[in-house]
């Protein structure tokens, strides 16, 4: 029935009927779906991994770090291609020409596992996880295009793709498509996200063909210890509610852009332009000079926190990943990478367990939700919730005035004249007082956020 | 943006060069429409031009946007931008479009 799989392997060639063929399709081979592919291979499923791009990877684009506790579980990352371990972050803040920044750089970071956080590039990773289930027993197809679902009343059952006779059979379905989900959405198993919950984000990977060691003198390394770099405030992204980045790779840095999309479209800021801004900032731009362009690149992100997951359990499917909005960004916290393996690991756990019992209708494939809402992915989501609503109606207070204030009490407090330090002090408490609404103002912006990092 | 001193010129790649940096298969038609033609024409946003990072979108002059699928990073900003819902976003077919070698 499906010439597709002629392309894939001799085996499957032969057999007169390909119906039962394959117990699990899995829709795209990323993060999420290669994790959910290898834990139903190793359970004994027969898989069909679908990725459109001409490699696993080839259409991903993410900021650049890969979070590693629940994958370093699933497999060796021994030779995997990891770029740089991440042994400093540093949160900033940008006015238009200040920087107030913060550095966190323990001791613990560099040894192993090194906090499992991790540079790297998308089209080398998921290629290379891509291939770690494909040895644990799946069938990976690539230049492949999942189009719809196949469905027999209420329950999916299989997929069509765009390859003649393209339609598979499968008693379950894994969505793990991204952010951009055409699938999910025409099949009506989940709302088309807003643009108020969606960022975008634009990026360059960028060389320095001048000089030895550039990266590592720039950004203070030694062997393979790197570091993110993270911006907020006006100098990053304007007006809009975002921020900017730089990881260090392994010969190459990421810099980039992500803001909320509501704003790219109401503030006429289109993303190329509002990189090129960032990477001009007075605090940026000597981080970044003489460099080249290695790759430009742009995704949309799905920032709808808890209340946009969808219904992530369906008769004979679920989903995984992105697809679902499993992304946190909290302002210090910017985590996808980990919630993508941990969704693509429960959701293959749960259909494995339900096949066994041979159960495919949502009923049995809720376990994976519920596992989800147990562990850290939905946790998180939910202590974070209200977090989006509240720096929007704060959003000039903290991304215009609080640099500002910041740099010039810093100014005042170490200015260097003939007045008597306790001058510079109280000159640099009001700075700050009164751009955050006195003391009343500062004590509720406290309140208000504390529990971002308590 | 400063005339602060010691501060580097950062020079950007054209648009152009910038997309020169990925792959791309031309599949041929357009993986991007417009569904009502009319409602672009009475739109006086055009969040989908703002909102691209890659110039796909561009005022055409009838007022409908002119379309350059070529250019598209396949992020899909335009398909949420649209606050009137009226573009049509189809995954290239069989692997074409952008290839990413880094992403």
């Amino acid at each position: 029935m499906s010439a597709i799989l002629e392309r894939v392997d001799e085996e499957v060639l032969e057999a007169p009927n390909y119906d039962g063929e394959f117990d699990a399709v899995v829709v795209g081979a990323g993060l999420a779906g290669s994790a959910a592919a290898l834990t139903m291979a190793e359970r004994d499923l027969e898989v069909l991994l679908i990725e459109r791009g001409s490699s696993p990877g080839a259409k991903n684009v993410f900021g650049g770090v890969l979070y590693t506790p629940t994958i370093r579980e699933l497999v060796d990352l021994e030779d995997a291609p990891l770029e740089r371990y991440i042994a400093e972050k540093r949160f900033s803040m940008l006015s238009h020409d200040d920087e107030t920044a913060i550095s966190i750089s323990p001791g613990e970071w560099r040894r192993e596992p090194h906090n499992d956080s991790y540079t790297v590039f998308r089209g080398e990773f998921d290629e290379w996880f891509a291939e770690q289930a494909v040895e644990a027993g799946a069938t990976l197809v690539t230049e492949t295009t999942v189009t719809g679902l196949l469905r027999e009343g209420r329950e999916i059952v299989g997929v069509e793709t765009d390859r003649p006779d393209g339609e598979i059979e499968a008693p379950y379905v894994v969505l793990a498509e991204g952010a951009n989900s055409l699938v999910g959405e025409g099949a009506n198993l989940k709302a088309t996200e807003s643009r108020e919950n969606v960022a975008v984000a634009a990026k360059e990977v960028l060389e320095f063909p001048h000089g030895e060691n550039v990266i590592e003198n720039r950004f203070r390394l030694f062997g393979d210890a790197g570091v993110s770099y993270h911006y907020f405030g006006e100098g990053a992204v304007g007006e809009a509610f975002g921020g900017g980045f730089i990881y260090t790779n392994g010969d190459t840095v990421s810099v980039g852009v992500a803001y909320r999309l509501e704003d790219a479209a109401v503030n006429e800021q289109p993303p190329e332009e509002t990189l090129n801004l960032f990477k001009s900032h007075p605090r940026v731009a000597p981080l970044l000079r003489d460099a080249r362009t290695v790759e430009y690149s742009a995704k949309t992100i799905p920032e709808g926190g808890a209340e946009s997951v969808p219904d992530l359990a369906h008769d004979g499917a679920v989903i995984v990943g992105d697809a679902a909005g499993l992304v946190l960004n909290n302002g210090v916290h910017l985590e996808g990478t980990n919630m993508a393996v941990e969704s693509g690991y429960h959701a293959g756990r749960v259909i494995a367990d339900a096949n066994a019992r041979g159960r495919t209708d949502a009923d049995a494939l809720e376990a994976y939700g519920r596992a989800l809402e147990e562990s850290f992915v939905v946790k998180n989501l939910e202590r974070y919730a209200w977090l989006q609503e509240t720096v929007e109606e704060d959003r000039e207070l903290l991304f215009e005035t609080m640099p500002t204030a910041f740099a010039d009490a810093g100014a005042e407090y170490f200015r260097m004249d003939r007045e008597p330090k306790a001058e510079h002090a109280n000159r640099a408490k009001r700075a700050v007082i009164d751009a955050l609404g006195g003391w009343r103002g500062l004590a509720k912006l406290a309140l208000r956020y504390r529990k971002v990092v308590t | 943006m400063s005339a602060e001193p010691d501060v580097p010129q950062i020079t950007n790649d054209s648009m152009e060069d910038r997309l020169y940096t990925v792959k791309y298969d031309d599949a041929g038609d357009s993986h991007l429409d417009v569904k009502v033609p009319d409602v672009c024409a009475r739109c006086t946003t055009n969040d989908c031009v703002s909102v691209c990072p890659a110039n796909v979108w561009r005022e055409g002059d009838d007022g409908v946007p002119h379309i350059a699928y070529e250019n598209c990073l396949e992020c899909s900003s335009c398909r949420f931008a649209c606050t009137y819902d009226n573009v049509v976003w189809e995954y290239p077919e069989t692997g074409a479009g952008v290839t990413f070698k880094k992403g």
